[in-house]
């Protein structure tokens, strides 16, 4: 018998691993997958246990999340630090990482010597150059791992690791999608002796976060929100609904809009000190003949008079969310005349590359008519998108205060 | 992961300065932020941005700058931005930027200034 009469039993193996993310594998879930490829992973390399460990960004903890014969580990929520213990280790060293001898002096876990593991090898799972996790085996009889199967380990949580980035990528696009959906409002409110009318458009391959509200206080006025959440997909679209939260309780506590930016400001650098976002907030008087408007680094409205070409409203600018702290915004009053347009906006709109921003500005005047609301929000999308493909969120809202005042008749007699 | 190309860090006159690209957004800002935070191992905490080139600058390049110019100032830096183009000056009026980030029309202002 020859060495090359039969497949070279690395060979052989390494095609089993090969063929573990293949298509029969390709409509589970991503726990389910890892799963399966550790149950695989355990007959290949001849060894009693697997796991796999993911980094969670935020705490900086490994947290076991599939394993095959040591099932314990996942279901008691086992959490390594990264840099500490055995894959600790290999997280925050980014190499592989071979045990002879386990007990608690080279392992954190418990479970894994109480179980009577005698021999362990662990490799980073790297995607992007980054390390999302750890994979690790175990024999419960001593063995000494040979570099053929680190190799084949790390070929393997390669694999995983791809796999899953791409899972979590979309998850992430799927659930930002759904969230800012669910966050922007379904159906405007009827506001008498006025109209209104609204956009929000995702950017090509991401969401941002953009957001628009429109809500009436107690007081009868009508409250118009704007806001821009610097970067995007999910995490953006989860501050984006904790701003929009905040922004309603402090409004239903003061009517003066400065205060109600002012507190949200306050609340994000307390609570969350890397976000930065812009945002308008408008309050409307119950007679709509005028609103007073505070501004967070976001851009003024445009207001449009009958037979007048529309312009960006003269209000003072306020600092953007998030930036410093005991800032006080200024409050303009902006009159409303009967017949006029006023055209809330977020960068989006405007902002093309290669283009100065007052020519954006320049174009969106000229698109604002005092005309009725929904056909101003088409002659602005028309007019400043077209069929151009947007790398950012927009989000447009037109509120266009009726010609003739509502006239309110007073029954006879009583 | 390595630092994208397009935004050296040079030491002029003993201050470290970083080349702001012409365009700043969401595909570059990640790359910005690593230049700053070499620039500001570089001496004594202070250096310079020089958007001399700068057209377009964008919230999540806005974020980069406002990330950089807090982490200097908690460390007893400052950052100063070269900013001539008016353009750039708007967005920063807009979101008061303008007043939180020492800016100045030219290169040899945010030297002096720096030194």
């Amino acid at each position: 018998m020859t060495a090359q009469a039969e497949p070279e039993p690395v060979e052989a193996r390494l095609q089993a691993i090969q063929s573990i993310t293949d298509a029969a594998l390709s409509g589970l879930d991503d726990r389910e997958l890892l799963a399966a490829l550790l149950d695989r992973l355990r007959d290949i390399l001849q060894v009693d246990t697997a796991a796999a460990l993911l980094l969670d960004f935020s705490s900086g903890q490994l947290i076991a999340t599939a394993a095959a014969g040591l099932e314990e580990e996942v279901r008691q929520g086992v959490r390594i630090p990264v840099g500490r213990g055995f894959a600790g280790r290999i997280a925050a060293e980014h190499h592989p990482v071979i045990l002879d001898h386990v007990d608690h002096t080279t392992v954190l876990n418990p479970i894994l010597w109480a179980k009577g593991i005698r021999s362990m090898m662990g490799v980073p799972m790297m995607a992007g150059g980054r390390v999302i996790g750890v994979m690790h085996v175990g024999s419960l009889t001593p063995r000494r791992f040979s570099a053929d199967d680190i190799q084949l380990l790390q070929l393997a949580a390669d694999r995983a690791a791809a796999v899953m980035q791409s899972m979590d990528a979309q998850a992430d696009r799927l659930a930002a999608a759904a969230l800012q959906r669910s966050l922007v409002p379904t159906a405007l409110p009827a506001v008498a002796g006025a109209e209104l009318a609204a956009r929000y458009i995702p950017g090509e391959g991401r969401v941002g976060g953009d957001w628009y509200d429109v809500f009436t206080l107690p007081s009868g006025e009508l409250c118009v929100v704007m806001g821009d959440v610097a970067g995007s997909g999910l995490k953006a679209a989860v501050i984006m609904g904790r701003m929009r939260s905040a922004l309603r309780a402090y409004a239903l506590e003061t009517n003066d809009p400065g205060e109600v930016l002012d507190r949200l400001d306050r609340k994000m650098q307390h609570f969350e000190d890397e976000v930065m976002a812009t945002v308008l907030y408008a309050v409307i008087d119950p007679s709509l003949e005028e609103m007073r408007v505070c501004l967070a680094g976001h851009f003024p409205p445009v207001i449009a008079c009958p037979g007048q070409p529309a312009e960006l409203a003269k209000v003072t600018a306020g600092l953007v969310i998030g930036v410093s702290p005991g800032v006080r915004r200024a409050v303009t009053t902006v009159p409303i005349p009967p017949g006029a347009l006023v055209c809330f906006y977020t960068d989006g709109l405007i902002e093309r590359v290669g283009e100065p921003i007052d020519d954006g500005l320049a174009r969106l005047c000229l698109a604002v008519r005092a005309e009725p609301a929904e056909a101003a929000c088409a002659a602005v999308m028309q007019a400043l998108v077209g069929a151009d493909a947007l790398r950012d969120d927009i989000a447009l809202l037109i509120l266009r205060r009726q010609a003739v005042p509502p006239i309110v008749r007073i029954a006879a007699g009583g | 992961m390595t630092p994208e190309a397009g935004f050296p860090v040079q030491m002029i006159e003993g201050v470290p300065v970083v080349a702001a690209p012409v365009e700043i957004d969401i595909t570059n800002a990640d790359g910005l932020r690593t230049a700053l935070a070499e620039a500001a191992t570089h001496g004594p905490g202070r250096f310079v941005v020089d958007m001399t080139r700068t057209k377009f600058c964008d919230t999540a390049g806005l974020h980069a700058l406002v990330a950089a110019n807090k982490r200097t100032l908690a460390e007893g830096g400052q950052v100063v931005l070269v900013i001539p183009d008016p353009g750039v000056l708007r967005i920063f009026a807009i979101t008061g930027l303008d007043s939180v980030i020492p800016n100045v029309v030219s290169l040899g202002e945010a030297l002096t200034q720096t030194r």
